[in-house]
């Protein structure tokens, strides 16, 4: 198949597919759909960066076809902003998963989104350390079995949406990979936000989380997040089943 | 023209004219006088929220293209450890200042010493081959800056430049218009690479991944090695004065050995300015000297560094504590 110049595969090292990434997971969509959105914003191969951490959805950055940077677990925001610090003329893309920006990475989370550099932050939050085998994360919901927490997940989830909209000014978008139209939106208008903007992706991990909690398969996992979610328009504070964008 | 300066301050100035572009730091005595003059100039600066950060962002920028530097004590440097692995696996050209304090933890924030010797070369988890200066001196802050950024350019590895509580706030007088060769940055920025990928996984020279593959790492690891060697062997910065008559050789660096220079006349003394890789000519230097005895503000960790590079007996004298006087200096 040739890659057309309109083609949002241009961004991504096609070779390289299908990724090391399990049969089920949706990563890979979270790849073609950003692929997508940087076509959409007439991003190119020499304008964009692309950094991400550590995790399943840290390994996303060697499959685009751009300079990128695979960094230490948790420090992708730091050195993202040191990339557009030296070169405020480059896009700078960070996706990254809970583990690396809300746990390792939450004191940068708190300070990155403080400064407001103007780069784009997408965490894939499936909830989870997938690629570790399925340890408990901050954004493990209470009760939920897992590796590190064989009585039910015992603390409650951090706050994602309230650490940034503490800020001065913020964007903080909520989109999930049930609906991939709505990810590619939020995906573009955080980009074309001038300042730090956060899109929390949620998502699922079916092998190290879904089967211990005992989904079936994972049409079983994205159809609960099917049900649980609802995009909302012009809320100043999302719900907690809602998906959206608050700024100011 | 000369000017009276202290050393944090000539590390500055040095760092300026290597044409540092980016500097990001964390408060910490005894160096924070770096940061605020970084704070103070046209550098593009940002004052990190702790040390990961700063050496993180530091990261970044150098891969943005920026000639980067990032300055701390022991606590931090402690800190940055990991991401200190990452810049030689990643190949990523920094320069990183660890003016010295008494530790561990946070010690004596503001009494010298020389303690950090064996961190610099062992730090971080896993094998890697650092290059580290050690000036003792303000003008040799001055020069030696400049020559880690140079260093780390060729070497496209972070260099550590030591330092400790004395020198870094030691006054002199110095002229900075010293003749210094300055090593541009070579390697393109993001952006100009061509689908290049930056990791700390084992990898290819594009990038490509090989996380399994034994052979290959065996392979990686001589390379790094022989790169970093080739690399210092143009940085074969040492002082060696020989004292004819002695049967000794006294070995100090950094603040201490201002002290041993008081004992040139009955002993000969080896300053090594780059502490690792060590100096081969040192090989050939101990080699007529029935004693090496190493002066050092620490536990024995030169000591211990030489007597396995050199196979043979090294003594050793701690100087703790902050106080250095020739009366302690029992040969």
């Amino acid at each position: 198949m040739t890659k057309k110049a309109t083609d949002y595969t241009k961004f991504i090292k096609t070779k390289k597919l299908p990724g090391l990434w399990c049969v089920g997971c949706s990563i890979p969509a979270l790849l073609h759909q950003s692929a997508k959105a940087f076509l959409d914003l007439k991003f190119n191969n020499k304008n964009t960066v692309l950094i991400s951490g550590i995790g399943c959805t840290g390994r996303i950055a060697g499959y685009f076809d751009l300079d990128s940077v695979h960094t230490i677990h948790g420090r992708v925001l730091p050195v993202a902003e040191g990339v557009k610090s030296a070169n405020p003329k480059l896009n700078v893309v960070v996706i990254s998963g809970d583990g690396d920006l809300i746990s390792m990475g939450g004191n940068h989370l708190l300070n990155t989104s403080r400064r407001n550099p103007d780069i784009t932050a997408i965490c894939y939050n499936n909830e989870i350390y997938g690629l570790t085998g399925g340890q408990m994360s901050p954004e493990t919901r209470k009760g939920n079995i897992t590796i590190t927490s064989p009585k039910g997940a015992m603390f409650n989830r951090l706050n994602v949406q309230g650490v940034l909209i503490s800020n001065e000014k913020y964007f903080y978008g909520r989109t999930s990979i049930f609906d991939m139209d709505h990810l590619n939106k939020v995906i573009k208008s955080a980009i074309k936000h001038k300042g730090f903007s956060f899109v929390e992706v949620m998502g699922y991990c079916f092998e190290s989380d879904g089967r211990r909690r005992g989904f079936k398969n994972v049409g079983e996992m994205v159809g609960a997040l099917r049900e649980k979610y609802k995009i909302v328009e012009g809320k100043r504070l999302l719900g907690e089943n809602e998906l959206g964008i608050v700024r100011k | 023209m000369k000017q009276l300066i202290q050393g944090n301050q000539a590390i500055f100035l040095g760092a300026q004219k290597a044409g540092a572009f980016f500097y990001s730091g964390y408060p910490i005595t005894p160096a924070s006088e770096i940061m605020h003059a970084f704070a103070n100039s046209d550098v593009n600066f940002i004052q990190a929220e702790d040390e990961i950060a700063a050496i993180s962002l530091c990261i970044g920028a150098s891969l943005g293209g920026a000639k980067s530097m990032t300055a701390t004590s022991g606590p931090g440097f402690s800190l940055q450890q990991e991401s200190i692995g990452y810049a030689h696996v990643a190949e990523i050209p920094l320069v990183i200042v660890n003016s010295q304090r008494i530790g561990p933890s946070t010690g004596m924030p503001t009494i010298a010493a020389q303690q950090d010797i064996m961190q610099t070369k062992y730090g971080s988890h896993g094998d890697y081959f650092p290059i580290v200066f050690y000036p003792n001196s303000v003008e040799e802050c001055y020069r030696y800056t400049i020559e880690a950024f140079n260093a780390a350019e060729e070497s496209l590895s972070p260099v550590i430049l030591l330092c400790d509580g004395y020198i870094s706030h030691l006054y002199e007088s110095i002229d900075t218009n010293i003749k210094v060769s300055l090593k541009k940055r070579d390697r393109k920025p993001l952006g100009q690479l061509n689908g290049q990928h930056f990791t700390g996984l084992t990898h290819e020279s594009d990038g490509t991944l090989k996380t399994m593959d034994s052979e290959f790492y065996r392979k990686w690891i001589i390379s790094m090695k022989d790169k970093i060697n080739e690399v210092a062997k143009k940085y074969n910065f040492y002082e060696y004065i020989e004292n004819k008559k002695s049967d000794t050789l006294l070995v100090g660096f950094g603040i201490t050995s201002r002290v041993l220079m008081s004992l040139r006349d009955k002993y000969s003394i080896f300053r090594p300015i780059r502490m690792f890789p060590i100096v081969e000519d040192l090989k050939n230097i101990s080699k007529k000297y029935k004693r090496v005895v190493v002066v050092e503000m620490n536990d024995g960790q030169y000591k211990t560094a030489l007597a396995g590079f050199l196979g043979r007996e090294i003594e050793g004298i701690s100087l703790q504590g902050g106080e250095l006087s020739t009366k302690d200096i029992v040969i």
